[in-house]
């Protein structure tokens, strides 16, 4: 075991490794200083206390979806749809904190729960019609999305927009929003919210359920073997729903951390690219919590480290966009990197 | 001295393992030659090599006494060699023609010229006595006839050295003599064939030399005539070999099992047992003899709750268990080693402790309100390991790939029985095993039975069926042939009970 | 686990210290920034005619200049970009489009010392109610008398027929287009003898802004039903009208649309140089731009204030030079306009009884 973790440990690192170098090269080739360009990129992510704030607070939904997409893995399902659960979770949350006048420990707690329920909805419909059905998961997951997506397009200006825009909702209350006033005051005006605490709990829960608990022994169980789980007994179907669930409920917090935490109100038209993102952040962080974690971490480090990169360079916004995506899509090939390693490997033994 | 096929000095390495060190074969023109090895001592890997689907890291091959390189399994038929496979690469709504030439097909103009294709092919029938209707669909013919049909496909492609891997697995013992007339026949034409197989009995009756091999390592070359059936035993276990199941009579008490009329739809949706009735007691072994897919699966997923029943009834001491779960059979006392360890029997990314605690891991002390009890399941787990004396680098905490196929097996064995069942369902338990193995599971199971268990055995292989059991039920085609005591019948009875014949109709 | 992390945060941190020290501060210059609202810098419309005007100030105004693009659309992010230009010194910035308003709120109180220009927004807290402090100057512009003058230019180079309007969302700055253009034609068909009607059926708002296979349907819908000419003001929905009738064109139909915001000339383009884009409701962003950096240049920067463009100091119209509209159209349009300039015409900005 203790070996596995290393050897992970080791791949990640050569992945992220790769995908800086990988960005270099895009920089040079653009002609820019790589290494002024990553140290702006650093900087901007974590030269005050606003911007490791601001840091965190990008990789809050990361976590969560990352996560989201982790824990699906582990019962062998591809939850794509974590877009569409943060939609739903964001939107549940939304309403309800435009909806009542409550004070904040009542409201906050409701709309945060609001957003888990929504999402596990939305996890739980691809589970049903999967373990039903055998629809394969990530086909539905998909059309979830857009069910979502456009459920927000009805909802949204239909019942919750401001005064004076219809492609947002109002701005949620201070009694509703994850966002605290010590928490901004702490970190000089950052974005940082409740939020980022709330994922570093469900990755203490999730790392909790996945190795502690006979839920987590049965899930990882069909996740590695199917047949062998239902000849011992564990009904697999359910496992799956159950996965699902958990999966999108971990999504649609992530909705919740992203709508009334980070932002503060739900626009309409727009697909959350952290539903997207949370695969590669899975993929670098090899699918267990903890790793999940740091590897969101990194991919808000890029993300918001990005525009300084851009202001003090002359790399341009989309040549940058390239960039931070080239760095994503190395890191996230760990898995193939394993698969060269494996294979030099075996060539340097034929060659002795 | 003209050696058809000449493999000296082979060598391969997989990672991890030397599949094949230094070994040499040498086949002599118009002989049957037997290679000789248990599961894993590198016999497959060999002769993929010879076929060219492997590339030797070391050593030479010559036919006919030249040098050649095989790259791939075109060259070797143009080398004219051939193999039959032990599981038969057949379409099966095409006819016999049709499959055997298939990739090489005749043209007259642009259209196949089944016609002479055919002709040829009747021919060749003829001449080895394959008695082959080159018409006929595969999905039609017996197992015996695809299996000719296999071989038919070599002679067609004008194929001089003919590789037999394991061909009398899937063959009632009849069929064995009918395919051994065959071979027979094929030397006596001047083809060369290389049979690879763990069973003795069958080289003793046709080959002429065998070749020996143990973990990879050559043993050396034998006249079959001038060499025992235990000296060759001897050479390829590397020990002495005690091949006798010692067991006391059967006592038999109450009915644990009873199935009733019991049908069961097979993978392809129509019936794959069709109204067997089955009774298994405490304190007897109950076998069950059967051709490889004559419904022993679905019986056996039926009584373990992984497949539904059409119709009948499951028993468990006396208690109705047809519609229950999997888990609740679990609970009532089914044990059930799988015939497929790495399919149902593992989880192989698990470690060996949450394997052992398979079956357990969800009723205490193993865990408790959902929570895994991880110092009590290592307990169990390592005292498990300790009586059935499962072998690995890291004890419990190895991950299950890591071990050797009989450790694997051990461990199933292992926590099957540390479960105390009522009734323990063993399927092909020795698979795969080395003999030291498959004694010390046969064991295991005389044990259970003695404890006043009910055992029921699965196996292909006879040989395990009559030693091991008390009684036999003989499967064929998903019905019930007939049950027989062990102690009174023999391999021919069972082998044509094995191919549909009832028992009335033998005497 | 742990260690993993760690690992990660150390080489980013030798990488830190490896480059340092190459940190390089511009000159006492005018540094100019923009952040792009959602969509690239070349979108045809509000970010590609902002960033022109920036441009132009650049060459010409001697300033340095930079746009950023945020990640998302929410306040979060153009906040972030806000910050990342003012940390490198860009202490000028011009934001496109009402979506940087609660954003702009908070930025003025923050980079006190910076300079905000929001175009077509005023900044607020999220409540709608405009706060515009010293060093913010928020622009509007008359949608109402640049679709009049679409209407106008349309009514007179048709002189009959059936016109159309496909908007975006049903949001005020739309209306106003839209309602500008129904009193274009309508002023046309009163006092400059053309025959053009728009039926409510012909007048329908889409929803989105991005969904072009339903501008294009919609589009085709109103040519079959005979529709001459289509105003559309709805970003990509519009792209998908112009994409319907430029196949329509080349198979010899005669279809039109008029172009929003900027002169979309070019992106009617089909058989080497002909256009299907008629004229085009223009907002002089680009020219409002420039003169905001100008102002700032020349210490006359209007802080506090809310500008409105209109057709009294050229910020609004249809483009100089319109290639599908002859010589006397354009003449007739000109002579409106300057009516339109002296206060002789009123446009009104309400619905009033037109149609949605």
């Amino acid at each position: 075991m203790k070996m596995e973790l290393n050897k992970e440990y080791v791949l990640a690192l050569i992945a992220v490794v790769l995908g800086l170098l990988a960005g270099a090269i895009l920089m040079m080739l653009t002609g820019n200083n790589p290494l002024q360009g990553y140290y702006f990129l650093i900087r901007g992510g974590l030269m005050s206390i606003e911007r490791v704030g601001n840091t965190l607070a990008t990789a809050t939904p990361l976590i969560f979806t990352g996560l989201a997409v982790a824990f699906a893995f582990r019962t062998g399902l591809f939850n794509i749809g974590a877009a569409g659960q943060m939609l739903a979770g964001g939107l549940c949350a939304t309403a309800i904190g435009l909806s009542f006048a409550w004070p904040k420990v009542i409201l906050l707690p409701t709309a945060v729960l609001g957003a888990l329920i929504a999402g596990a909805l939305w996890g739980f419909v691809p589970g049903y019609l999967k373990s039903r059905f055998n629809v394969h998961e990530v086909v539905s997951s998909i059309m979830m999305n857009w069910i979502a997506y456009w459920t927000v397009y009805y909802v949204v200006p239909g019942y919750f927009k401001g005064p004076y825009l219809e492609t947002e909702s109002r701005k949620i209350t201070e009694a509703a929003s994850l966002k605290v006033a010590w928490l901004t005051k702490m970190f000089s005006g950052s974005y940082i919210n409740l939020g980022f605490f709330l994922a570093v709990l469900a990755v203490i829960v999730i790392a909790f359920i996945l190795n502690k608990t006979t839920l987590g022994y049965e899930l990882k169980a069909v996740g590695f073997n199917r047949h062998a789980a239902e000849y011992a007994g564990i009904r697999s179907n359910r496992n799956i729903v159950i996965s699902m669930m958990i999966s999108g409920a971990l999504a649609g917090l992530g909705g919740a951390a992203f709508y009334i935490g980070y932002a503060s109100n739900i626009q309409i038209g727009v697909m959350p690219s952290q539903g997207f993102d949370g695969i590669a952040v899975s993929l670098l962080g090899a699918n267990s919590p903890w790793g999940v974690f740091f590897a969101a971490v990194f991919f808000g480090l890029l993300h918001s480290g990005k525009g300084f990169m851009n202001a003090m360079t002359n790399i341009p916004p989309e040549i940058a966009d390239s960039i931070i995506a080239t760095i994503i899509y190395f890191a996230a090939t760990s898995i193939l990197i394993e698969r060269c390693w494996d294979r030099l490997k075996k060539y340097l033994r034929g060659a002795k | 001295m003209s050696f058809v096929v000449e493999m000296l000095r082979i060598r391969k390495e997989f990672p991890g393992i030397v599949a094949n060190d230094d070994i040499t074969l040498q086949v002599k023109q118009g002989e049957i030659h037997a290679l000789l090895g248990e599961n894993g001592a590198g016999k497959s890997t060999l002769m993929s090599i010879l076929f060219g689907l492997y590339q030797p890291d070391g050593g030479e091959i010559r036919i006919r006494g030249k040098q050649v390189e095989i790259s791939n399994p075109n060259v070797a038929n143009d080398l004219g060699i051939g193999m039959v496979h032990q599981h038969f690469k057949l379409v099966h709504n095409f006819t016999i023609t049709e499959n055997i030439i298939l990739g090489i097909e005749p043209k007259r103009g642009l259209v196949v010229d089944k016609k002479a294709a055919s002709a040829k092919i009747r021919e060749l029938s003829e001449k080895y006595g394959l008695n082959v209707d080159p018409d006929a669909k595969i999905e039609d013919v017996s197992v015996g006839m695809q299996q000719r049909v296999e071989i038919l496909k070599m002679l067609y492609r004008n194929a001089d050295v003919l590789i037999f891997d394991e061909p009398t697995s899937v063959l009632t013992p009849q069929e064995i003599q009918e395919l051994m007339k065959i071979m027979r026949n094929l030397i006596a034409e001047g083809k060369s064939i290389i049979l690879i197989t763990h069973k003795l009995k069958e080289i003793k009756a046709i080959a002429d030399r065998c070749t020996v091999i143990r973990r990879g390592r050559l043993i050396g070359t034998v006249d079959v005539a001038e060499t025992s059936e235990a000296r060759m035993a001897e050479m390829m276990v590397g020990r002495e070999v005690n091949f006798q199941v010692v067991k006391a009579p059967a006592k038999p008490g109450k009915v644990v099992l009873a199935v009733e009329n019991l049908s069961v739809l097979n993978n392809r949706k129509v019936l794959g047992l069709k109204d067997f009735s089955l009774e298994v007691r405490a304190g007897e072994i109950v076998g069950v003899a059967g051709v490889d897919g004559n419904g022993q699966v679905e019986l056996v997923e039926a009584i373990t709750g992984m497949r539904r029943a059409e119709s009948g009834k499951i028993m468990l001491n006396g208690k109705d268990i047809t519609e229950a779960s999997v888990r609740s059979r679990i609970k009532a006392g089914i044990a059930h080693i799988p015939e497929d360890r790495h399919k149902h029997g593992l989880i192989l990314d698990y470690s060996m402790e949450d394997n052992i605690a398979l079956k357990v891991y969800d009723e205490p002390p193993y865990s408790s309100r959902g929570l895994l009890n991880r110092n009590e399941i290592r307990r169990y787990a390592q005292t498990v390991i300790e009586e059935f004396d499962v072998r690995s680098g890291q004890g419990a905490i190895s991950v299950a790939r890591s071990l050797s196929g009989g450790n694997q097996q051990k461990a199933i064995v292992g926590r099957e029985l540390a479960q105390n069942p009522e009734l323990l369902i063993a399927v092909q338990p020795t698979r795969g095993l080395d003999v030291g193995a498959i004694e010390y599971i046969h064991r295991r199971l005389v044990e259970q039975r003695d404890k006043g268990k009910a055992v029921l055995l699965v196996s292909l292989e006879l040989d395990e069926i009559l030693s091991v059991s008390d009684r036999i039920a003989v499967i064929n085609n998903g019905e019930l042939v007939g049950i027989v005591q062990a102690d009174e019948t023999d391999e021919n009875e069972i082998g044509l009970m094995m191919a549909g014949v009832k028992r009335g109709d033998i005497r | 686990m742990l260690k993993k992390g760690m690992g990660l945060i150390i080489v980013l941190v030798v990488l830190a210290v490896a480059v340092s020290g190459c940190f390089t501060k511009g000159g006492t210059n005018l540094k100019v920034g923009m952040v792009t609202d959602a969509g690239t810098i070349d979108d045809k419309s509000f970010n590609q005619g902002t960033w022109e005007g920036i441009k132009r100030a650049g060459e010409e105004l001697k300033v340095e200049t930079k746009y950023l693009k945020p990640g998302g659309t929410t306040e979060a992010d153009y906040m972030k970009e806000i910050g990342n230009l003012y940390d490198a010194g860009y202490k000028f910035i011009v934001c496109p489009g009402f979506k940087f308003e609660t954003a702009i709120y908070q930025a003025q109180d923050k980079y006190k010392d910076a300079k905000f220009v929001l175009i077509d927004g005023s900044p607020h807290a999220g409540d709608g109610k405009a706060v515009v402090k010293e060093n913010t100057v928020s622009i509007f512009f008359a949608e109402h008398e640049s679709g009049f003058m679409a209407g106008i230019a349309t009514a007179l180079q048709l002189k009959e027929g059936e016109v159309g309007f496909i908007g975006g969302m049903e949001i005020p700055p739309v209306q106003r287009f839209n309602w500008g253009f129904q009193q274009g034609i309508q002023y046309a068909n009163a006092n400059l003898g053309t025959n053009i009607s728009l039926k409510a059926e012909n007048v329908i708002y889409q929803g989105s802004f991005d969904n072009v296979a339903a501008g294009q349907q919609l589009a085709a819908q109103m040519y079959d039903k005979g529709v001459k000419a289509i105003f559309c003001a709805a970003g990509g929905v519009g792209v998908g009208a112009i994409n319907e009738a430029k196949s329509r064109a080349k198979a010899g139909q005669q279809v039109w649309v008029i172009g929003v915001d900027v002169d979309q000339y070019s992106e009617g383009i089909y058989d080497g140089n002909k256009s299907v884009i008629l004229t085009s409701a223009m907002k002089k962003i680009a020219q409002a731009a420039f003169d905001m950096v100008q102002a700032e240049k020349d210490g006359k920067f209007p802080g506090g204030q809310t500008l409105t463009f209109d057709a009294s100091n050229n910020g609004v119209g249809i483009p100089d030079e319109n290639p599908n509209l002859s010589e006397e159209v354009q003449t007739k349009t000109a002579e409106v306009f300057e009516k339109l300039q002296s206060g002789e015409i009123k446009v009104s900005d309400q619905r009033g009884n037109l149609i949605k």
